[in-house]
């Protein structure tokens, strides 16, 4: 850099800070410029983790031939009991039937049994298949469908899904991203502090935090020390040489009040979540302890407190006799999802008069990996490196299928022309696709990824 | 007389712009602009990193040490009290707090947010509160782990206040009050009056506190949750 070039930046930078500076001071007009990093919007966004790897083959990418490595499911291997949209078809060993595959009238998706009720929803539903998630490492490939980066050194270096979204669309709301157990990660310095996932390890457990007794002082009494402690954060970060800390702890005290005030004590009681939203099966024998998430999300973008809610359900890893239950956990998983989509059929938006929150409400379904299409020694599937993505979204086609396996390896195959080339689809380029349905160019946070706009609307 | 002075003035003048001994060193006088290497401002450009949080241990262990030295269950069992109205159990809040919890696989949390934040003033306001019970309520002077000092028994004056208060910030944040970068102990001063007048208010709601020992709680729950105390 020239000489030049170096004073003309530093000019800039004088130029900015005195901005900043005259922000903090009060001028009103230069604080409203400051604040207007705030991002507002009527989208709302569900991200779901299947933890532990599902198996692909008994409902993305059905398979029910004994053919190259693929061990096909059968009644022998898999507990049927229950399982709705199992039907026996071929024979495969003696006295051990597959399945037959699940295409309701009109669907061009081929489904698995272990789909459930969400077969019906077809139509809404976007498949991307054969993704190559290049990994059979839990944390690897968790990191890598949460991110779109693979674990660098053992550290994630990207961030989250969740936190794009809520940096692009939440920073206005009062929780900008919820995250129970989902795996969020939040870096770098240009993605803005309200932004960062609030990391929970369950919905209940919340509310504890929130719990105040009045038997000593009051309300008014510790609104008054927030409201101090925010004017000292305030004053701190404002003779700082990095404001950023002192600022995010000004925001997250002024935050708290509301938090403290507000309904937001009420969307963290389960109790109360299940006396709101009696639908969701709480009493489910796999993923009952997950449906208290669902009501969160339904009930707190009803308030429109959220901006995105993320969490995770399993396990799913399955590597031993226990994945005779692998269908039963897929199917319950998606009669939850169906009952999602049905409630926010059923729910007005709260900021769009006429609207449901269906019509702005972006869910996404991802896991860290498949299952071997081999059944190993003890009856289970162990890790593999292929992967499916689920999104039900107003902004993506229905009823489409993106990328495939190969028939006698399960392994992903090229499915598009990339701007890299002939190749199959990575999670970098469903979550770059998912920021593409809504304009966000991906090279603003993501090294890798490309927009599938083919399956956008 | 003024005019002898004057050439005398000038004689002095004349040596000083003498020429240079033979083999004595001249100091070119050239513009320190010209030299290589001085043309700009010297910058540090070594990394500068802001304020950071603690691991939330840190905060933890700090909690038990300023309110008595305590155990972590001791810290629980304190916190609780009898009525078990203002703490639960640690455990509730190792997420929330922060910290990492490997039976669940939740990471540590690297970042504060506003729920941790909620957190912090659940665990402080218990202890804070817990401490004005014991020190404020017949403990000896010497016995007073954090109140170390005798209240004043009218309102005090903002001197009196200030003495006091910087017992409590030198306990919290470790340093004197005084040199605080923000007008810290007039704001506290005037949070400690707004909350004694809000309990001596007729209609008041009933508190089991006093109006002073609320006014040192509400003083107790700003240090303890203090940007400051939370980075360094």
């Amino acid at each position: 850099m020239n000489q030049r070039e170096t004073t003309e930046r530093r000019t800039f930078l004088k130029v900015l800070g005195g901005i900043g500076a005259a922000a903090v001071t009060g001028a009103p007009v230069l604080r409203a410029l400051a604040e207007d990093k705030t991002t507002t919007s009527d989208e709302f966004f569900v991200l779901i983790h299947a933890q532990g790897g599902w198996d692909v083959t008994l409902w993305s990418d059905p398979r029910n031939e004994d053919k190259g490595l693929v061990d096909p499911a059968t009644d022998k291997l898999v507990n049927t009991e229950g399982l709705r949209r199992w039907v026996d078809d071929a024979e495969v060993r003696p006295g051990e039937h597959t399945f037959k595959k699940v295409q309701p009238a009109g669907s061009k998706i081929v489904f698995g049994p272990g789909i459930g009720d969400l077969a019906d929803l077809y139509d809404r539903i976007t498949l991307f298949n054969g993704v190559a998630v290049n990994t059979v490492s839990h944390p690897d490939g968790t990191a890598f469908a949460a991110t779109g980066r693979h674990l660098a050194g053992g550290r994630v270096p990207a961030s989250s899904l969740d936190s794009l979204l809520a940096n692009e669309f939440g920073t206005g709301q009062l929780l900008p991203a919820v995250s129970v157990r989902f795996p969020s990660a939040f870096l770098g310095q240009d993605l803005d502090r309200r932004a960062m996932p609030l990391l929970v390890d369950g919905i209940g457990s919340m509310g504890r935090s929130l719990a105040r007794s009045n038997a000593n002082t009051t309300v008014a009494d510790r609104d008054a020390v927030t409201a101090l402690l925010t004017q000292e954060a305030k004053d701190l970060a404002a003779r700082a040489h990095d404001p950023g800390a002192m600022n995010g702890f000004a925001l997250q005290l002024s935050a708290l009040t509301k938090m403290l005030g507000g309904p937001v004590q009420q969307i963290f009681d389960t109790t109360k979540l299940k006396a709101a939203q009696p639908t969701f099966d709480y009493t489910g024998r796999f993923m009952g302890a997950f449906a208290p998430n669902f009501a969160f999300a339904v009930e707190a973008m009803k308030a429109n407190l959220v901006r995105c809610v993320s969490f995770a359900m399993g396990s799913f890893d399955t590597h031993t006799s226990n994945y005779t239950d692998h269908g039963l956990k897929l199917q319950e998983t998606f009669d939850q999802i169906t009952e999602l989509v049905r409630v926010l059929d059923a729910t007005p938006h709260p900021t769009r008069t006429g609207h449901k929150l269906s019509e702005h409400t972006h869910v996404i379904v991802v896991s860290e990996f498949c299952r071997t299409p081999q059944i190993n020694l003890t009856g289970g599937r162990d890790h593999y490196p292929n992967g499916s993505a689920l999104v039900i979204s107003p902004k993506f086609r229905g009823n489409t299928v993106l990328g495939s396996s190969d028939l006698e390896q399960m392994l992903p195959i090229s499915s598009r022309t990339f701007g890299d080339g002939l190749r199959a689809a990575t999670p970098a380029d469903v979550i770059a696709t998912v920021l593409g349905a809504f304009g966000i160019d991906p090279r603003k946070y993501m090294r890798d990824g490309e927009v599938i706009k083919e399956v956008l609307r | 007389m003024k005019t002898r002075s004057l050439v005398f003035g000038l004689f002095l003048l004349a040596g000083c712009a003498r020429e240079p001994a033979p083999g004595e060193r001249e100091v070119p006088s050239v513009p320190a602009s010209d030299l290589p290497g001085h043309g700009t401002l010297n910058q540090d450009g070594t990394p500068k990193e802001g304020p950071r949080l603690l691991p939330v241990e840190v905060y933890i262990q700090f909690y038990l040490d300023v309110f008595g030295g305590l155990s972590p269950l001791g810290a629980e069992t304190l916190a609780r009290g009898k009525d078990g109205a203002l703490f639960d159990t640690w455990r509730d809040y190792l997420a929330s707090l922060g910290m990492p919890d490997y039976e669940k696989d939740i990471a540590r949390v690297g970042q504060t947010n506003a729920m941790m934040l909620a957190s912090f003033e659940r665990v402080g306001v218990s202890l804070c509160d817990r401490a004005i019970e014991r020190d404020l309520r017949g403990a000896t002077l010497d016995k007073r782990t954090v109140f170390a000092f005798e209240p004043t028994k009218a309102a005090p004056t903002e001197a009196e206040f200030a003495a006091r208060f910087d017992v409590l910030h030198r306990t919290f944040l470790g340093y004197p009050a005084a040199l605080a970068e923000t007008p810290r102990t007039k704001r506290f001063f005037d949070l400690y009056n707004a909350t004694v007048a809000r309990h001596t208010a007729k209609g008041a709601a009933p508190s089991t506190f006093t109006p002073t020992e609320a006014g040192w709680a509400a003083v107790c729950y700003g240090l303890v949750r203090h940007p400051e105390l939370h980075t360094y």
